[in-house]
């Protein structure tokens, strides 16, 4: 508490917007999410967001995904026209001076398939020749582009095995059986199509509830290291759960040294696989206590973070969901168990009136502790004519964490929108973590960190026996620990650099559980630089 | 509709032959439900006898039982022209009139009858209003949940409570119990900013008026502003300490905002003022549980299980302990827990919605 209070005083510009909004001329891109008089389902859901130095010029570049052109009503066979550019996914490559310069055309990824709606991305170098891959989420089929290594992408969706199909939803790379190449896990929301789609609500016609419609499973594709992945949902278990997933996140909670898959389904239990380390998952949501609220009652699980708030070195989850509905917030106990801790942390006051979807447990002030921004915005467009104490456009929450307790604090943004996709990553290089938010309908939200005089440290990991970007590591600072992806928020993937606040402190001690089983420990690392950290090549 | 009450045959004063063969002709006719033909038949009875009033009676119902209430209007005015005590045309006119819509004019008709019910609609249509809810509660008395009769006390009921909301309103428009009363009309209407600002100057004019501040505390606790709804709820304890629900929601808005201390003192008062509300002592195993004195939330939720025993809320405090023992590493009794948790949901209960 008085390190907390000293800092305040320390630090009276704390109590100043945490970001500045900054204005891109050149981000001029718009989620075009097409909403209909049918209140086709898809239309409330986009889109993604990704923060990664695809040319690795040590620049973030940020990629974020459209949705399409729905008419009202949908013909058949479904076409979302998406030749027309404003319809595209976009890539944005950050240049020297901050600015960003689009390069979709010239990255190869004009072409989004017309029979696809754009929901979210993943992002991994699931090759490990050292460059990001992107893996394009949608309604439809999904895409996996490879990065050449030259600037440009090539859509190797087909060869490598991995479209899926359906309604997929937020997906992640990540290297669930530690053989040093990232495989792929690909959330799905439910069997649905436009088609089968209706309006609910009654006189208020709206979106319909996700039990309206059937459940589906989710995909795990195997890498098997040659380009091409297969899909071992059925064999691994994943599939043996049905589910409306929204969101993933990836963390070893029981440090038995296999990364676990958190799923955060909507109006239904929540999802544990636990890894058994034999290419196998038990759901274990139930019996671990992140399936329900406290009350036991279903939650309407959106997006999702599998991050230590608490700094006990134990990954703990925080799940965004609709008002009413506290977000979630599963504290890790240890021995495989899981409290609730929604109450305690602040989040029932925070969170009760608003609808979550993209989340991050990030340091904004460098002190030490993970804060936690959420954007947020009803799934109903028209909600304010049902409840006017909800709302469809919202500012995003902002809680810092004053020793594991949240405390609302100003994010910058002064004008209310329908938040979605949120990806987290330092974009201008200053130590500082910054936030870029997708909006339905609108731009996205850059939100640049003003920083302060805390001190920081950025880890880049470099994998050689594990996987070339280390995901998967659980890293700790300075008692503090996180737990190296991707992966996490919803429908977004932020920087795979690891950021960590180190308050007062100048140096910091770091010690590294690399996936393989290596693990490192540098001593006197000095603070605010970006250090890449190598995996020892033997055992 | 109507039930239509048969009349006594009155014992005819040295009826003729003819008279008493057209009797009935139109009795058995209207039993076949034939009452074009009963109606022809008593009609002959009114022409052969035009001083008895039972035979205007008995056309009068014939009418009635046709549908043609406009009809039996006349001939049962004129039996009771003949005839003024005759109770069964009275009851018979006060339905043709009730039908017709002449309520007013039906009741007095009605109120020499021994139909309760019918006299507290007609009385309701008439706008007498507490008449005819009290007529209508003993109608009720005698026909428990008969579902028309309900429906007809429901009307009457709301028809009344808005008549003296009305009356409230117009005769003191700045009143608080008319801010009180227009507020309670939003909130109905889930208008909240409305129903906020009109508890508000409410308060601002009888800042003592019992249950105000907990009604405005609803509100708050509705659009889950947890801080406003705590002080509402806390000044409502202030001025009713004797208030179980008020303590108990002051206990609730505390908990949600994960004052687990000061929630458990609320709630532990609550439960004193008003022993074994299992909502209240649900709560006050949750704020135990936060407080991390295990023992007093296993005894609460136990409690809440024993009076509820099958209920969604039993099974939140079966959920409720299994979390309780899986922290304590008591795998068994969580397993049993979290099984009894599973039967009630797939019993159809679903859990509660979190308390506002």
């Amino acid at each position: 508490m008085l390190k907390k209070a000293l800092m305040i005083l320390l630090l009276p510009g704390l109590a100043a917007p945490v970001f500045e909004v900054k204005l891109q001329p050149n981000l001029d891109f718009i989620l075009r999410n097409s909403p209909t008089p049918q209140k086709y389902l898809i239309e409330t859901m986009p889109g993604g967001v990704a923060l990664l130095d695809y040319n690795n010029d040590g620049l973030l570049d940020i990629f974020v995904v459209n949705g399409g052109r729905v008419t009202s009503p949908m013909r058949i066979p479904e076409n979302f026209d998406r030749s027309n550019p404003s319809y595209w996914n976009r890539l944005y490559r950050q240049n020297k001076d901050g600015s960003f310069t689009d390069v979709t055309k010239e990255a190869g990824l004009a072409s989004a398939g017309n029979g696809n709606y754009g929901m979210g991305v993943a992002i991994g170098d699931y090759d490990n020749d050292g460059y990001p891959d992107i893996y394009v989420t949608n309604y439809g089929k999904n895409t996996l582009y490879h990065n050449n290594g030259d600037g440009t992408f090539t859509d190797v969706t087909e060869r490598a095995g991995v479209a899926a199909g359906g309604w997929s939803e937020s997906a992640g790379f990540v290297d669930y059986d530690n053989d040093g190449k990232l495989d792929l896990f690909v959330t799905r929301y439910m069997e649905w199509d436009t088609k089968r789609s209706k309006t609910c609500g009654g006189e208020w016609h709206t979106y319909c509830p996700p039990e309206e419609f059937p459940a589906t499973t989710n995909i795990l594709y195997h890498n098997r290291g040659d380009g091409t992945f297969e899909d071992v949902s059925q064999r691994s278990g994943i599939a043996a759960k049905k589910g409306r997933a929204l969101g993933v996140a990836f963390a070893d909670y029981d440090d038995d040294g296999f990364t676990d898959i958190f799923v955060a389904n909507d109006g239904m239990q929540q999802f544990l696989f636990h890894n058994n380390g034999d290419g196998t998952f038990t759901e274990v949501g139930m019996s671990a206590g992140v399936a329900l609220s406290e009350d036991g009652r279903r939650l309407s699980g959106m997006g999702a973070v599998f991050q230590d708030y608490d700094n006990d070195g134990r990954p703990d989850i925080i799940v965004t969901e609709l008002p009413r509905e506290i977000y979630g917030v599963y504290h890790n106990d240890g021995k495989g168990s899981f409290s609730y801790r929604s109450l305690q942390t602040g989040l029932g006051v925070l969170s009760s009136g608003s609808s979550g979807w993209g989340v991050g447990l990030e340091d904004f002030d460098n002190d030490g502790w993970k804060d936690l921004f959420v954007a947020q915005g009803h799934v109903l467009d028209n909600v304010e004519t049902i409840d006017p104490s909800l709302h469809y456009k919202e500012l995003p929450l902002l809680a810092m964490n004053n020793q594991g307790r949240f405390e609302r604090a100003d994010p910058g943004l002064t004008t209310p929108v329908a938040g979605r996709g949120a990806a987290f990553g330092d974009l201008n290089n200053d130590g500082w973590q910054d936030v870029v938010m997708t909006v339905l309908g609108g731009p996205p939200q850059v939100l640049i960190n003003r920083g302060g005089k805390q001190h920081w440290l950025v880890i880049k990991l470099r994998g050689t026996r594990s996987n070339r970007d280390g995901l998967g590591a659980r890293v700790r600072v300075n008692g503090q620990t996180r737990f190296a992806t991707t992966s996490g928020s919803y429908l977004s993937a932020s920087d795979k650099r690891l950021h960590f606040g180190l308050g007062a402190a100048e140096t910091a001690k770091v010690e590294i559980d690399w996936p393989s089983g290596k693990r490192q420990t540098l001593s006197d690392v000095r603070a605010d630089q970006f250090l890449e950290v190598v995996e020892p090549e033997k055992p | 509709m109507i039930t239509i009450v048969a009349i006594l045959f009155f014992l005819w004063q040295s009826p003729s032959p003819e008279v008493l063969q057209h009797m009935r002709a139109g009795a058995e006719a209207e039993k076949a439900g034939h009452f074009d033909a009963a109606i022809v038949e008593f009609q002959k009875v009114t022409e052969l006898a035009p001083t008895e009033a039972t035979g205007f009676a008995r056309l009068g119902q014939a009418y009635l039982e046709k549908g043609d209430y406009g009809r039996a209007i006349p001939p049962l005015q004129h039996a009771l022209k003949l005839d003024p005590d005759m109770a069964a045309a009275h009851q018979l006119l006060g339905y043709a009139l009730l039908s017709q819509g002449y309520p007013a004019q039906a009741v007095p008709h009605l109120e020499k009858s021994d139909d309760v019910a019918a006299l507290g609609i007609a009385q309701m249509e008439a706008g007498k209003l507490p008449d005819a809810v009290a007529h209508l509660v003993t109608a009720l008395a005698n026909r428990p949940n008969d579902p028309d009769l309900l429906y007809y006390l429901g009307r009457a009921s709301g028809l009344l409570s808005k008549q003296a909301m009305d009356n409230l309103i117009a005769t003191y428009p700045d009143s608080a119990r008319t801010h009180q009363a227009m507020a309670e009309n939003y909130y109905v209407l889930r208008q909240m900013p409305q129903a906020q600002k009109e508890f508000k100057e409410a308060i601002r004019l009888r800042p003592d008026l019992p249950k105000i501040h907990l009604e405005l505390g609803l509100v708050y606790a509705g659009a889950s502003q947890w801080p406003q709804a705590e002080a509402a709820f806390r000044t409502e304890t202030e001025l009713q300490p004797g208030d179980a629900e008020a303590a108990y929601r002051l206990g609730n808005a505390l908990l949600q905002q994960g004052k687990a201390k000061e929630a458990r003192v609320e709630l532990t008062r609550s439960d004193k003022l008003l022993p074994d509300m299992p909502e209240t002592l649900y709560s006050l195993g949750k704020a135990a549980a936060l407080e991390g004195d295990n023992a007093a939330a296993e005894k609460a939720w136990k409690k809440v299980i024993e009076l509820e025993k099958e209920s969604s809320l039993a099974g939140q405090a079966h959920f409720g302990l299994a979390g309780l023992y899986r922290k304590q590493g008591k795998t068994a009794e969580a397993e049993r827990e979290m099984g009894e948790f599973k039967r009630l949901q797939a019993a159809g209960t679903p859990p509660l919605a979190p308390q506002q």
